[in-house]
């Protein structure tokens, strides 16, 4: 499988505290990867050092075979990293459509200042039907006009998604998805992107530690503690190891049940 | 021989900027304790050093009280007054809100306050009446300790009293439990009070010192002016930022030692320059206008150039997730058939004041309804930076300014069409606006703010006396004079009622354009941005590109419309106009009525305009068939600075409701209506469900 994502020794200090100790990740092309670890390992660290809101003191980040370590936020997500967030960033004051409208002008709009004094900018039929047809993907088609102020957190979730989905990603990077969710929820989150993800055949980088999540929706996993991968894998096997059990979980004694916090 | 000399000048210079540094120093703590007990950027700070003085002033020579009773009532007394009352009315029910509107209220304040002072104490500045220090003899009797620099007495109170105000705050830290908790608030109000400690009676000591270190400060430096007027003593704030700048605003040592250097740095700067200048020439137009804008300069570059500042920007608050976001504007959640009632009203309105304007006022009403479409035009820019890119913009009187000046410098000497030098000022305007947000760009809210309140102040300082800008000489003085344009057959100058045509037309057609360009891609953009930043750049959107171009249209409408101002009164009158002081009530206008909505940029120049002469001078009652001239309660006319303390004031409420007043009335109205007739629409579908 071609790896999509690649990082190589990525580092990072904060004031002589080793936050990142030489990272190796890949992804390969419309596969489901997990990155997880117990809260202090380095996972939003990573995270950031992936999108280039943190430089890394250390290391390359290679996305479809090109060396993207050096390009700003917005310029990663033009080549095809689409994201989002632990705690929900929506844009305040506008509906859910507009919100897939934005980004679908962002991804193929041109020109935008002489065309919008012209009165040209505003969004065309085939631009609100593409966003419609990603909205139906989501099953947010009669939310369309919501403000996102009277959205539920699983449905604000679900917007940032399909924000995503509008600049055609094709690795998409979701932060603790489940944060703030309950169990019924995230089951159906999960849900959904993997349908989702059937259809556009895009690859899933996964941060997460609700392992129940991340044990039924990714292929394979990283596990970070301390800043350095302990461990990597197949999924169940790898949460098996009882070196990431004792780190994860603690020393305690656990079944496989627990983890949901 | 030489090096001795210069180390002499040096020595000399340092004694010198020694009292000015020490008053800075003094401010700058105090500013910096603000800013680190309620997070509040206090802009009012040069308010309040302004009524202390004017206060000492007046009871010196007016009441003729002695030195002691004077200070202990301007600076003991009022100043903490001022800072508890602010503090308990004001800033303690916002702890929660953002640092920009916070920074709107206190830039509010700072308009408010002087003048309220002025009404209340009956002060006026008058000219040539010097203000004098709190030694008998001040400025007259010099002591010379070291043989190089004679200090006055004025100047050794100033050092003395300076020193002594640090040394009662560094007890205070040092030795008082309250000072740990101050320490504390800043980092998290909430979570501070969640943990028990009492942030109000914390913040309330806070504001008290630092008031009283801003009235002292005020008095000190009162008599280094020829004659207190609240406008000088807005740049004392200024100074007081670049020393707390200096200080990373979180250091209050370091703001000492900032507010030490800064008095030093002009000092030697003010020695030294003129020597370099004989040396080289092209040194020598600054000279004289580069000293006195050195705060400016500092504050700016400190900004702009000092990374470490970026980094310690507005210290997030990590319960603020919790606040609600800003509402959605009232035309867009209307029934259909308010929409219609809205327009029709609206129609109806502009039809009368048309008819008004055209045919019936005479030339002092048409002369203030041009004045109010023209500032409309000017306020648009507000819009655009403010209501749309949600940045505060404190230099739109510069950008204004430029469209101003290019006029009147194409007409004067290439003698230019005026439209076509008003289209090129406008378009200078916005090079300049995007120019200067290339540096501030990375700033966040309140820094950005900031810096180009620096720019605004440098601009001031520097440039307007440039003679291919302001004329030079004695151009400020004897007028920048400025033709009205002429359009083929049409001759604006011949009548005011043209011109007035001219600029309802321009109006009209800024205003469509500001209108696409928030229905176009630009504006959903910027509202992208103003809602999540990390989010819109997730989706590919770059800051920077958008806040520039938001810039740069901003500056573009500012420097159109000041274009027009200044063909409207045929000079620039840049002072009246532009100046610093002036363009933040500007701000304060258009903030407190709607920042988001081309209506409010209208009603913010007809408030600018008329709202003087119809309700303070009582025009309005004129009109009634009881009323004329002659017959009105004495009462009128309300002094004009009432103007400035509602408006002021009225900038208070942008913390709950950011929208503005008449966005605010407005939403609840249509809210009201809109449950009306909603209500009604469903008791039709379902009588008309049941009539099936």
């Amino acid at each position: 499988m071609n790896a999509i994502l690649e990082s190589h020794g990525i580092t990072k200090d904060f004031s002589g505290i080793r936050a990142l100790n030489g990272v190796d990740i890949n992804v390969g092309e419309g596969e489901r990867v997990g990155l997880i670890g117990p809260n202090g390992a380095g996972k939003t660290t990573f995270f950031n050092c992936l999108l280039g809101i943190l430089t890394p003191d250390a290391g390359t980040v290679q996305f479809r075979g090109n060396d993207i370590s050096n390009l700003r936020v917005h310029k990663r997500a033009r080549a095809g990293i689409g994201r989002t967030f632990q705690r929900i960033e929506l844009f305040s004051d506008t509906s859910v459509r507009e919100h897939l409208l934005i980004a679908e002008r962002v991804h193929n709009g041109s020109g935008a200042f002489w065309k919008d004094l012209l009165g040209m900018g505003r969004p065309t039929a085939v631009e609100i039907e593409r966003c419609d047809d990603v909205l139906e993907l989501l099953g947010l088609r009669e939310l369309g006009d919501e403000p996102i102020e009277a959205l539920s957190l699983g449905q604000g979730r679900l917007v940032e998604v399909g924000r995503a989905l509008m600049t055609e990603p094709r690795l998409l990077l979701l932060d603790e998805p489940s944060s703030g969710l309950d169990r019924e929820e995230t089951a159906a989150l999960a849900a959904t992107l993997r349908e989702v993800q059937a259809e556009k055949g895009f690859a899933i980088l996964l941060v997460e530690h609700d392992v129940e999540l991340v044990s039924k929706f990714t292929e394979r996993l990283y596990v970070l503690d301390f800043g350095s991968l302990i461990a990597q894998g197949p999924t169940a096997e790898t949460l098996s190891d009882p070196a990431v059990r004792r780190a994860y979980l603690g020393t305690l004694e656990v079944d496989s049940e627990v983890g949901s916090d | 021989m030489i090096l001795a000399s210069f180390g002499e000048d040096l020595i000399r210079a340092i004694l010198q900027g020694t009292p000015p540094g020490t008053v800075y120093a003094l401010i700058g703590l105090g500013f910096v304790l603000t800013y680190k007990t309620s997070g509040v950027f206090n802009l009012a700070f040069g308010a309040q050093a302004y009524i202390s003085a004017a206060m000492f002033f007046k009871a010196r020579q007016d009441w003729e009280w002695g030195i002691v009773p004077a200070l202990i009532l301007s600076v003991f007394v009022l100043a903490p007054a001022i800072g508890l009352i602010l503090e308990r009315l004001i800033f303690r029910n916002l702890r929660t809100a953002s640092a920009v509107s916070k920074l709107v209220i206190a830039i509010g304040l700072s308009v408010a306050l002087p003048a309220l002072f002025e009404i209340v104490a009956d002060y006026k500045p008058v000219a040539g009446r010097s203000p004098t220090g709190i030694v008998p003899n001040g400025s007259s009797v010099f002591y010379d300790p070291l043989g190089v620099y004679p200090f006055s007495r004025d100047e050794l109170a100033q050092i003395a009293v300076a020193v002594l105000g640090m040394l009662l705050l560094g007890a205070i830290f040092r030795f008082t439990a309250a000072g740990l908790a101050m320490r504390a608030v800043v980092e998290s109000p909430r979570m501070t009070e969640l943990a028990g400690i009492p942030a109000d009676r914390i913040s309330a000591l806070a504001w008290a010192i630092s008031s009283m270190f801003a009235g002292m400060a005020g008095v000190l430096i009162a008599p280094r002016l020829p004659t207190l007027i609240s406008t000088d003593f807005f740049t004392l704030v200024i100074v007081a930022m670049a020393a707390a700048a200096l200080g990373r605003l979180v250091s209050l040592p370091r703001a000492l030692i900032g507010g030490l250097g800064l008095g030093w740095f002009i000092a030697i700067f003010r020695t030294f320059l003129p020597r370099w200048s004989d040396d080289y020439t092209w040194l020598e137009p600054f000279e004289d206008n580069l000293a006195p804008s050195l705060p400016f300069v500092v504050l700016f570059g400190v900004l702009v150039f000092w990374p470490a500042i970026r980094r310690s920007i507005d210290a997030t608050d990590p319960l603020s997730g919790v606040d609600p976001p800003p509402p959605a504007l009232a035309s867009s959640t209307r029934h259909p058939l308010l929409t219609m009632q809205t327009r029709a009203f609206g129609v109806a309105f502009f039809l009368l004041v048309g008819w008004l304007a055209f045919f019936r006022a005479d030339g002092r009403w048409v002369f203030l309804l041009t004045q109010a479409v023209i500032l409309s035009i000017i306020y648009l820019s507000i819009t655009v930076i403010t209501g749309f890119a949600g940045q505060i913009s404190l230099c739109q009187g510069a950008f204004a300014a430029i469209g101003g000046f290019t006029v009147f410098q194409m007409a004067d000497r290439y003698d230019m069409s005026v439209l076509l030098a008003a289209l090129i000022g406008a378009f200078i305007a916005a090079l300049v606006g995007a120019l200067l947000s290339l540096p501030v760009l990375r700033l966040g809210g309140v820094w950005l703010a900031i810096a180009t309140l620096a720019f605004a102040f440098f601009f001031d300082a520097v440039m307007v006396q440039a003679s291919w800008v302001g004329g030079g000489g004695t151009a400020l003085l004897s007028g920048t004079e400025v033709p009205r344009p002429v359009l083929g057959p049409i001759d604006f100058g011949a009548s005011d009622r043209t011109f007035l045509a001219l600029a309802i037309v321009v109006f009209i057609i800024v205003a469509i354009g500001v209108i696409q360009l928030r229905e176009g891609t630009i504006g959903r953009t910027l509202r992208a941005l103003r809602g999540s930043e990390v989010a819109a750049e997730s989706i590919g959107i770059s800051p920077a590109r958008a806040r520039i171009i938001a810039f740069a249209v901003s500056a573009f409408i500012a420097g159109l419309g000041g274009a027009l101002l200044s063909m409207q009164q045929k000079n620039v009158n840049y002072s009246t106009n532009f100046s610093p002081v002036a363009a933040l009530f500007w701000l304060v206008l258009v903030v407190s009525l709607s920042a988001r909505t081309v209506e409010g940029a209208g009603q913010a120049g007809f408030a600018f305009a008329l709202f003087g002469p119809l309700i303070l001078e009582g025009s309005l009652l004129e009109w009634l068939p009881f009323l004329n001239e002659d017959n009105l309660p004495s009462f009128f006319p309300i002094s004009a600075k009432w103007r400035f303390v509602l408006f002021g004031l009225t900038a208070i409420q942008f913390a709950r409701h950011p929208e503005g007043m008449l966005e605010f009335g407005k939403r609840r109205a249509t809210h009201k209506r809109n449950e009306r007739y909603y209500a009604r629409d469903a008791a039709r579908a379902a009588a008309a469900e049941l009539a099936q």
